[in-house]
């Protein structure tokens, strides 16, 4: 009789936790969010105290939710999609998923703007070159395509092509320079390769550290998160390399940015609460929540970057449209495949 | 002529419900099969051309590291443990298991951390001598360590098996060839290993599917698997279709090698012979006795404890910061979504075996082999074909709210590791003696009685097993919690990777240390369930 007893009290808790979800019901928000950062629930956390609007979330990978948007169709609970790549909500909404997105109360830099109105970027980020103090001279470095010249060989270090970030940054170079001297980047860069692509970005700092190679490839904020970490040597590496923009200077189209963005779900059951949501996490308040927290760049014009940040100087970022990230994703990695890069 | 005909009829009877139960559960196997033909994923050729080649060579090359690491760490001490008398052996016995509970991407993860230039090893070489610091500074993320990590977490599933079976090799066949002038080394390789052969496997095939399944820790080490070429389709290139495509593939191999095990497998049964007694253990030489104690030690030390300590320091590291009441939502949830799924597991797992045993019908073995097939198909993709099956089902029978609900995701979970929860149950129900069945037939038990009265109480202990083994590996599950969970709910795994792949190991190890102490204390009760159950000493 006791494992009877023990299965009943078991199914019954399942049925508790059930009930605890659907009894607040009545004022929420949904979000399907790739994000998945310490800060986030800080600032849902927030906005619930503002506006006692719960923000109830389902975190997994923007491909998947996609896929659980597309299959859930009008009668999907999801009102939001975030991501941490403007490529997978151009897919988004090529799928037709997004609608436009109207508010006057959102305050943001026009360059970053979705101009199909789809989405709206709450923090972006710059995939920047990061470089030994030993070993090597800023005044050798440039651009991205010069990270293909042959004096790097043996000294670049990059994550693995299946990193979104990377496929977002080939995305950018297909854009702008085309497929063909895209490809051609590619193989100057693989042969320049310090290892094999393996790791994530803070490991390449680490690597660079370590002697491993002298130059990575990186998103900003790993950065500030290695400066600002609890490990002496994790800030040493962190202050072993020095940050370098990209393709500045008049006559280039400036470093490779990309956004985390939020998109209104076509069908939104609870739209209002979703439009509110926005407009606080591109809020002056939010922003400086992000900026301080996760260590990304704030959208809002109103808001200044994170002290350690800020110690970078200012950039010239590319204006390309990112949602060509998304629209030239494939061919992207289908050089990858064709030179590889692993 | 009565008798025969009243058994057939409630053969029949079983037979139909269990096709209904098989095919509730094979369903979402079957959605898969039903995509793989209905459309064409476009990138397939392109993948199979390109890449299938390489990924294919390394997953070969990591599972040959793995499971040959497994077999260094797993065989020798199960070998000593169950012949020879030395101080230390029941714990060893009992150490031996427990890497089991650290979810093989944690170990990855903190493995990696514990070697990277920033970690313990090279920081303190660094303060003391820096020579030995700059011989140590290697880039250790290489398929050949990854391989030996996923060794250390993996082992454990071949010393279960072998160790069991070492045990019940009767000291008649050791004797016998000692009588012949064999020594002790050259019994074991002639005799032993031969007659383990089936034991070994089964355990090593639990590993290559684990392998198989890998993706988070096998993404970081940057090694390109099979798997990686199933979500590099899915993705990066956006395909469900080849996606879906890849799986089923990977599914039929998965099957031949468990079919072709089956067949080269069936003609031994005289494995558990009834004249194989226990063997008596025998005593160690002295001089042996450090090769004894190294052997057991080193894949206990590096399996469990080494990460164990590491994971439980950078806990009191972070003990300031830790919400409890998080904590204790996160572990509600996991212990119940857990033990609900192992129990229903349980119960579908002894249905499946004993309407197999008992009706003579073929069409039963091959319903449970193939509702078995789930565990070797990566749990995102399981995710994903009950994704298509409820919105394919959803204007008929369900509202679309199911897909985010507790219930699929139990539902995912059983598809995903009924296998596990089989594997157990079977054996004990198969070492039990005809005998038993017939006199409860000849009593005039039915089939539901014959299962209540005989089976059940005397596969209990394997079904208590049963449950524990589903349980920790639930414990640990991460890819179908991703996708299929409702909102707001988080598991100790999820929370537990949502921190270690932004890079925050040590956010992460609170939750991975419950993760691993639930399932430590869970295991040692299987322990000694096992030892109870075999009556091993």
């Amino acid at each position: 009789m006791k494992i009877y007893h023990i299965i009943i009290i078991i199914i019954f808790s399942t049925f508790f936790i059930n009930c605890e979800s659907k009894n607040k019901k009545i004022n929420e928000v949904n979000l399907y969010s790739q994000r998945h950062y310490n800060v986030d629930k800080k600032q849902y956390e927030n906005f619930e105290k503002i506006t006692g609007i719960k923000v109830n979330v389902v975190k997994a990978n923007a491909d998947e939710l996609i896929e659980r948007l597309k299959n859930e169709g009008a009668d999907s609970p999801a009102d939001l999609f975030i991501t941490v790549d403007a490529g997978k909500l151009h897919k988004a909404s090529q799928n037709g998923l997004l609608q436009k997105i109207n508010s006057n109360k959102i305050n943001i830099d026009n360059q970053l703007k979705d101009p199909n109105g789809f989405w709206v970027p709450i923090t972006y980020r710059a995939r920047i070159i990061v470089y030994s103090n030993e070993r090597v001279k800023k005044a050798d470095l440039s651009t991205y395509s010069d990270l293909a010249n042959e004096k790097w060989k043996g000294k670049i270090l990059v994550r693995s092509s299946s990193n979104s970030y990377n496929q977002a940054l080939m995305a950018s170079i297909i854009a702008n320079d085309g497929i063909e001297s895209a490809s051609k980047w590619s193989k100057g860069i693989v042969e320049n390769f310090a290892r094999n692509p393996k790791g994530n970005d803070r490991d390449q700092v680490k690597a660079i550290a370590s002697g491993q190679g002298d130059i990575a490839i990186v998103n900003s904020y790993y950065i500030g998160l290695l400066l600002s970490s609890k490990n002496d040597d994790e800030i040493s590496a962190g202050k072993a390399v020095s940050v370098f923009f990209p393709n500045q200077g008049e006559d280039k189209r400036g470093s490779h940015i990309n956004v985390s963005g939020i998109g209104l779900t076509k069908n939104s059951p609870n739209k209002k609460n979703a439009i509110k949501l926005i407009e606080y996490l591109t809020s002056v308040d939010a922003q400086k929540i992000y900026v301080n927290n996760s260590y990304e760049y704030p959208v809002n014009t109103l808001v200044e970057p994170n002290e350690i940040v800020k110690e970078w100087g200012t950039f010239k970022k590319d204006s390309l449209d990112l949602n060509l990230l998304g629209k030239f994703r494939n061919e992207a990695i289908l050089i990858f495949d064709k030179t590889g890069w692993k | 002529m009565e008798i025969i005909s009243i058994k057939k009829i409630y053969n029949r009877k079983w037979t139909i419900g269990n096709i209904l139960i098989g095919s509730f559960l094979f369903l979402p196997i079957g959605v898969l099969f039903y995509n793989l033909f209905n459309s064409k994923g476009k990138s397939f050729k392109y993948l199979f051309e390109n890449l299938l080649f390489d990924y294919s060579l390394n997953t070969i090359y990591l599972i040959l590291i793995t499971c040959l690491c497994s077999l260094i760490f797993a065989i020798l001490p199960a070998w000593f443990i169950s012949n020879y008398k030395f101080k230390g052996r029941k714990i060893y016995d009992v150490l031996l298991f427990l890497p089991l509970s650290i979810p093989s991407y944690i170990m990855a993860f903190t493995y990696s951390e514990i070697l990277s230039f920033t970690g313990p090893i090279q920081t303190f070489f660094k303060n003391f001598s820096p020579e030995i610091a700059d011989f140590l500074n290697k880039d250790y993320l290489q398929i050949e360590v990854l391989g030996i990590i996923l060794a250390l977490a993996l082992y454990p599933y071949v010393y279960t098996s072998s160790r069991i079976s070492f045990s019940y090799i009767g000291s008649n066949y050791i004797n016998l060839s000692k009588t012949l002038g064999l020594s002790s080394i050259k019994t074991f390789y002639k005799v032993i290993i031969p007659l383990s052969k089936p034991a070994i496997f089964s355990g090593l095939f639990l590993i290559i599917l684990e392998v198989l399944n890998e993706y988070g820790a096998v993404k970081y080490f940057g090694v390109n698997t099979y798997t990686t070429g199933i979500f590099r389709a899915w993705f990066s290139m956006g395909e469900t279709n080849t996606a879906i495509q890849l799986a089923c593939l990977l599914l039929i191999i998965v099957f031949l090698i468990f079919v072709f095990e089956k067949k080269s497998n069936s003609n031994k049964g005289f494995y558990y012979s009834s004249n194989s007694k226990i063997q008596k253990l025998n005593m160690v030489v002295k001089k042996n006795l450090p090769i004894i104690h190294f052997s057991c030690l080193i894949p206990f030390l590096f399996g469990f404890f080494f990460p164990f300590i590491f994971i439980l320091n950078n806990s009191f590291k972070i003990i300031s910061s830790i919400e409890y009441k998080e904590l204790i939502v996160l572990l509600v949830n996991s212990l119940s979504v857990s033990s609900i799924s192992s129990l229903l597991i349980v119960l579908f797992g002894i249905i499946f075996i004993f309407i197999e045993k008992n009706s003579k019908s073929k069409i039963n073995v091959l319903i449970t082999q193939l509702v078995s097939l789930g565990y070797a198909i990566p749990g995102a993709v399981i995710g994903l074909s009950l994704i298509l099956l409820f919105t394919s089902l959803k204007k008929s029978f369900f509202p679309i709210s199911i897909i985010g609900s507790i219930y699929i995701l139990i539902y995912a979970y059983i598809v995903r590791f009924l296998a596990v929860g089989i594997s157990p149950i079977r054996s004990s129900v198969e070492k039990m003696p005809e005998s038993y069945n017939d006199t409860g037939k000849n009593l005039g038990l039915g089939f539901y009685n014959l299962l209540k009265k005989i089976h059940l109480p005397i596969n209990k202990l394997a079904l208590i097993s049963a449950f524990i083994i589903t349980f920790v590996d639930l414990l640990k599950e991460l890819p179908i919690t991703l996708i299929l969970r409702p909102f707001n709910f988080d598991t100790l795994a999820t929370q537990t990777y949502q921190f270690a792949i932004e890079e925050m190991l040590k956010e992460s190890s609170i939750y991975s240390l419950f993760i691993i102490t639930i399932g430590c204390v869970m295991l040692l009760i299987f322990k000694a369930i096992l030892n109870k159950e075999l009556d091993v000493s």
